[in-house]
């Protein structure tokens, strides 16, 4: 119910920003899209960040093979069948076609083609070398002349700039609230409404009280670090996480670390006197990012084991990892096995979750998500 | 028995490539081991570069596996290094003609084993991939390359590794450091669209990509050797258009249309890496060119006119085999054409160009921005501009378990299909070679019923 709540007060904030003249950019890509670009071009950035059914991936059968990821299906249902929950997907405008993964590509494509959407193209560097970041560079100044064209103006380089502050600042807010001492359930719920509006939100999060959490403290669930995919908007892992006595203490993934850790530097900020280059800047910083090859495994080991230690070092336990994986991922799967064999080798319990939004897998995954508590 | 037998021992061209193929092992193996050369690794049509120093020797890495040869076709080598290839697979034909009953036996057992030992191989890289813990997720292509580099990558000394709009692909590459062979990661970005400078950019990242290949050769980078390799790169190319598009067209084949596509198959494997002999390929492939159009004007061959022609794709990620063979059975013939698809049979641009690097930048560029395609737009036209040129019929498309890219696009496809070609269609489920004959067997029957 707090979704639909969720949900339907976001088509009306929506509406009202329609209303108001303001036009809406959707994308999927989970990772780099340029929001201060759209923001600073007067649009309102929408994230599609939410769960799906059968139906929803079901529905995307007539587009796609049903061994394309479970969001992107999902994404695709959401489109196709127009639940009344996803209202507001009415109110889009534009729609992004970028290439996080290739199964980003395909959904949005299908998405742009057969719902009516007019699409704008981003696509991203997969490695982080000095062409690479001059290749981005590019395509920022090629989405910036997309969305002046819609604009029908230039995007000035003082209101490119605020949106940058603005939404750096958001971020450092997220970052805060990461650190807050609360139920992952909480933490949960705040980022996906934060990434859902934006930094519209701030004031919102500005009045959350940290010292006193909302819903119980978990003193006695065992602390889980996620990593992988991210629980997107209606999704039940979480409750099952929390039902079987686990608890999310860090949300290592798109929603969560991997969004708000991309803060640009205040020196950065000060002495750039181009806007575009500190966005750039803040892709080759990026470099948790699943797009990216080919040091992705290498620094997600790493910053997991480093997170673990302090963990343990702090609390004298140990942090079990459970690595989300949407059934048919190309960026987390493929590494999965490997993830788990490195953590292992270092002592991180690792439970590799695989799963699509089929009602029928809560069962299996409730069994494996407890056992797995169990051994912890 | 097999029906495509009779055929290939005509032509000395295809048992030279098949035999080359399958004795990659032994080769690859005088090569590291008393030649001093290094090994790279390389996957999809991406050797070229490889081939711009004298010590260093692309391979797909299937081919570092032992195959269990024919011991005929092992005498057939040995033979031919004395004979000639000619006069071995002459004799061949002429024993053949005799109607000897077990020399012909024989012979057929030759072929067949040529095409179904590489099939088999191709299996057992995929169970290899799996058990070294590729999900099973992911597409054939992918799981039995990742089976060919846990087991045969130790030997390499590099992978060069190219990125392409394929997620699937490029994390499989990264996935390559962590299976524990010490081989060097030699990465070459192709910017996903050709935009502003992107060209510069490429042509850069192609230098630097051939900064690492020097440090790991003896040689230094020449652009003399490049270019070289370029033209005979091209000629292969040249090559093998002629032999889709001027004979698989035409409506009289130098073979049974089931032997044609057994051929285009192995070509398609092989090009890959040119069977780490770009030279050696390219005067194969040149000689079974000729050896098919002289059997056309002898008018020896099979008269296809009636045959519909049943484009069959995609197929280099993984296809059933027999496909080609029941649509011989039920009055068709099908077609092959992979990489022209994919613009890797495009020529590299360097009779225009000064510098190779820039030539092999363009060529490189075009086949993404135009072939493989940034987004299924691109890439369904690309569908529907080889069905265009090779008169297609008909249109099999092969939908890949766990493809998330080339072969996800069949709804976009078949709009296509029917607006700008008006021809029959059909998708067929691939997961893994010979695992569903019967069912394929049935759909290509139904659809092959409109052509009756």
């Amino acid at each position: 119910m707090a979704n639909f709540k969720l949900l339907a007060e976001y088509y009306l904030f929506l509406k009202e920003k329609k209303e108001e003249g303001k036009k809406i950019v959707a994308f999927m890509s989970h990772d780099n899209i340029p929001e201060e670009l759209i923001d600073a071009a007067g649009l309102i950035p929408l994230r599609m960040i939410f769960a799906g059914n059968d139906e929803l991936m079901d529905a995307s059968h007539d587009f796609l093979a049903p061994s394309t990821c479970a969001f992107a299906q999902s994404c695709i249902g959401a489109f196709s069948i127009k639940p009344e929950k996803f209202k507001f997907l009415e109110l889009i405008d534009y729609f992004i076609v970028s290439n996080h993964c290739v199964s980003d590509i395909c959904a949005s494509e299908v998405i742009t083609k057969y719902f009516n959407i007019k699409r704008l193209n981003f696509y991203v560097s997969y490695t982080k070398t000095e062409n690479s970041l001059k290749y981005f560079k590019l395509e920022l100044l090629d989405l910036k002349k997309q969305l002046e064209e819609i604009k029908g103006a230039e995007i000035d380089a003082q209101v490119l700039l605020n949106s940058i502050k603005k939404y750096n600042n958001f971020k450092k807010k997220l970052l805060e609230i990461s650190n807050a001492i609360t139920s992952g359930s909480q933490k949960l719920k705040i980022f996906q409404k934060a990434m859902l509006y934006g930094p519209d939100i701030l004031p919102e999060l500005d009045n959350i009280d940290f010292e006193q959490p909302q819903t119980q403290t978990p003193t006695k669930s065992k602390d889980i670090l996620l990593t992988g995919c991210s629980i997107f908007i209606d999704d039940y892992l979480n409750d099952l996480i929390e039902e079987g006595g686990g608890n999310i203490l860090f949300f290592d993934t798109w929603v969560g670390f991997n969004y708000y850790h991309q803060v640009i530097e205040e020196n950065a900020i000060n002495s750039s006197k181009n806007p575009i280059d500190l966005l750039t800047h803040r892709f080759e910083q990026n470099i948790y990012g699943d797009h990216s090859v080919p040091n992705f495994l290498e620094r997600k080991v790493s910053h997991i084991e480093d997170f673990s230690r302090n963990y343990e070092k702090k609390t004298g336990k140990k942090i079990g990892v459970i690595n989300h994986i949407i059934k048919f991922c190309d960026h987390m799967s493929i590494m999965s096995s490997h993830l788990k064999n490195q953590l292992k080798e270092k002592g991180i319990f690792v439970l590799n979750l695989e799963r699509d939004y089929s009602r029928a897998n809560r069962g299996q995954l409730s069994t494996r998500i407890e056992a797995f508590l169990e051994m912890m | 028995m097999s029906i495509v037998a009779d055929e290939l021992i005509r032509f000395s061209s295809v048992l030279k490539m098949a035999y080359n193929f399958l004795h990659g092992r032994d080769e690859l193996k005088r090569k590291k081991f008393r030649e001093k050369k290094k090994l790279i690794s390389v996957g999809l049509p991406f050797s070229d570069l490889v081939y711009g120093f004298p010590d260093l020797i692309p391979v797909l890495p299937i081919r570092m596996h032992e195959f269990e040869i024919h011991k005929y076709l092992t005498y057939l080598g040995s033979s031919s290094k004395i004979f000639g290839w000619d006069k071995v697979t002459n004799f061949l034909g002429f024993v053949k003609d005799l109607g000897i009953k077990d020399i012909n036996q024989t012979v057929e057992d030759i072929i067949e084993n040529v095409i179904t030992t590489i099939n088999s191989k191709y299996n057992e890289m995929y169970d290899i991939g799996v058990e070294n813990g590729i999900s099973t997720d992911f597409c054939y292509g992918v799981k039995s390359l990742y089976g060919m580099n846990v087991s045969k990558g130790k030997n390499c000394e590099a992978n060069l590794n190219y990125t392409i709009r394929c997620s699937t692909w490029n994390k499989y590459l990264e996935s390559l450091k962590a299976i524990g062979n010490a081989s060097k990661q030699i990465w070459i970005e192709i910017p996903p669209r050709n935009i502003g400078n992107a060209l510069e950019l490429l042509t850069d990242n192609i230098t630097q990509g051939i900064t690492e290949l020097e440090e790991i050769s003896s040689y230094d980078y020449s652009a003399n050797a490049l270019r070289k390799h370029f033209q005979t790169a091209n000629q292969i190319r040249q090559s093998y258009k002629k032999i889709i598009y001027d004979i698989s067209t035409s409506d009289f084949y130098p073979c049974n249309p089931a032997t044609f596509c057994e051929i285009l198959a192995l070509l398609n494997i092989s090009f890959h890496d040119y069977n780490s002999n770009a030279i050696r390929y390219k005067d194969s492939i040149t000689l079974l060119l000729d050896e098919m159009k002289g059997r056309i004007n002898k008018g020896i061959g099979v008269d296809v006119s009636k045959r519909p022609k049943i484009l069959i794709t995609p197929m280099f990620g993984g296809w059933e085999p027999k496909c080609h063979e029941i649509i011989y059975e039920l009055g068709g013939r099908a077609l092959y054409g992979d990489w022209d698809l994919l613009r890797f049979l495009d020529d590299i641009p360097i009779s225009n160009m000064t510098d190779p690097v820039e030539a092999y930048a363009q060529f490189l560029m075009n086949a993404n921005s135009h072939g493989i395609g940034a987004d299924n737009d691109t890439l369904t036209d690309s569908y529907i501009k080889l069905a265009k040129n090779m008169k297609a019929d008909g249109l099999v498309f092969v939908q890949v378990f766990g493809c998330h890219s080339v072969s996800n696009c069949y709804t976009m496809l078949r709009e296509k299909i029917r607006r700008e070609l008006e021809i029959p269609s059909i998708a067929l489920n691939f997961n893994k070679m010979g695992e569903n004959v019967e069912q394929v067997r049935t759909r290509l029957g139904a659809f092959m019923e409109m052509y009756k």
